[in-house]
């Protein structure tokens, strides 16, 4: 039944670890498919302090539009995770926890970075803006890698692509396009997407449809 | 054998099975981190080479873009002869830091890059990111390992990159340099010997 390599490893030992990895690989897109909520919400509150800043202009919005949006989006996270629903099925915690760890860090790496920058006044540097865009777009490339996911990939691309022509344009007219873009497909649609899937998959976690 | 829900729940075996194999898989991919510990070091010592060559060297505007080409160069001929020699096992979680480490290095190449090319490298900014990349690196990479070291050279790399922000303009290279001594050159250093220790208990394993 089991015939060992070289390195004493079965064919049944490989069959079981490439079954259990395919599963992973399902239950860490099913996690990031439940959660997608979350990409949509920060769409959302990004086009709301985007909108307040620019479309309302006076003193308070233009230093506070930002802040007040930030820590507001991080209250709903926190209770819309703790209202969340629990799936269907018990997932492993190892593939969720990867992608958990990918977007937790990205997640408390930029709050320090954005409240540093914040507290000294160096966002108004596109350097600072590019920067933003491309760790959003680093979070998603790991994320997608783990998952081999091309849908993912392609949103990482899009998010190192704004961040690169954030330094080439070299305008705030040209950079805040690019911010509303990146809101739109990366976060918004990219989230409405993910939460597609999850309504097709039926909140099983580790359903292998996507 | 994942699909456990409540009206069929996992048996004690199962879990047990399972608690072992995530322990196995930490574990490899703590070795992964060890065997690639001199690529940390290696790292640093180029950080250090390319500030020196740039301060007393001539042709001092090439000296990041040569030796940061040549350390990834460094890094694929290694992976290349790894690859032909059978060395390169690949297990999820290895596979994970894998993807944590070649994606940030993508990202910093190509931040640096278009820094650079629109001269915009020289702002705290710039810096700060740069810190706050290897920091996010080490930082996933300690949560996926559970591994509380490299969750301080995480916290080390952001304290740097914070520090960037806060600190006059000229004091960024010496926080850069302090940074990378912690957070390249030591940690390289202890994870090679931690790989040593590992294949000497291997050597008398066997033996």
């Amino acid at each position: 039944m089991s015939n060992p390599d070289d390195s004493g490893t079965s064919r049944d030992d490989l069959l079981k670890r490439i079954e259990l990895m395919e599963a992973m690989i399902a239950e860490g897109r099913g996690f990031t498919t439940h959660n997608a909520w979350i990409f949509v919400l920060w769409g959302v509150v990004d086009l709301v302090a985007w909108s307040w800043q620019n479309l309302i202009h006076t003193q308070f919005a233009r230093v506070w539009a930002w802040p007040i949006c930030l820590i507001a989006g991080a209250v709903l996270t926190f209770a819309g995770k703790a209202l969340q629903a629990k799936p269907k099925g018990v997932p492993s915690s190892v593939a969720c926890g990867r992608v958990m760890a990918v977007w937790l860090m990205m997640g408390i790496a930029m709050a320090i970075y954005v409240a540093s920058a914040m507290i000294t006044h160096f966002t108004w540097q596109y350097s600072y803006i590019a920067a933003l865009l491309m760790m959003v777009g680093m979070a998603h490339a790991i994320s997608a890698v783990i998952l081999r996911w091309r849908v993912q990939g392609v949103v990482a691309a899009i998010w190192w692509a704004g961040g690169a022509a954030v330094f080439f344009l070299n305008s705030w007219r040209a950079t805040s396009d690019i911010m509303l873009a990146e809101m739109c497909l990366g976060m918004i649609a990219f989230g409405v997407y993910a939460m597609m899937l999850e309504h097709r998959r039926g909140g099983h976690w580790t359903n292998k449809t996507a | 054998m994942t699909d456990f829900d409540t009206t069929n729940p996992p048996r004690r075996d199962d879990l047990v099975q399972r608690i072992e194999l995530m322990e196995a898989m930490i574990a490899e991919g703590r070795c992964t981190t060890m065997r690639y510990g001199w690529i940390f070091l290696m790292w640093g010592l180029l950080y250090y080479a390319a500030i020196g060559w740039q301060m007393y060297l001539p042709a001092g505007k090439f000296a990041w873009p040569v030796l940061m080409v040549l350390g990834v160069v460094i890094i694929q001929i290694w992976r290349w002869r790894a690859l032909r020699s059978g060395r390169n096992h690949e297990s999820p979680r290895s596979r994970s830091i894998g993807a944590v480490w070649g994606t940030v290095g993508c990202a910093f190449f190509l931040y640096m890059g278009a820094a650079a090319a629109s001269h915009h490298i020289q702002s705290p900014a710039v810096n700060a990111t740069v810190m706050f990349f290897l920091g996010l690196a080490h930082a996933i990479s300690a949560v996926i390992l559970r591994w509380r070291v490299q969750g301080a050279v995480a916290a080390i790399w952001f304290a740097g990159g914070m520090a960037m922000f806060f600190a006059p303009y000229p004091a960024s290279l010496i926080i850069f340099l302090v940074a990378s001594f912690f957070g390249m050159v030591l940690f390289g250093l202890y994870t090679m010997m931690l790989e040593r220790q590992r294949a000497a208990s291997l050597v008398q394993h066997h033996a």
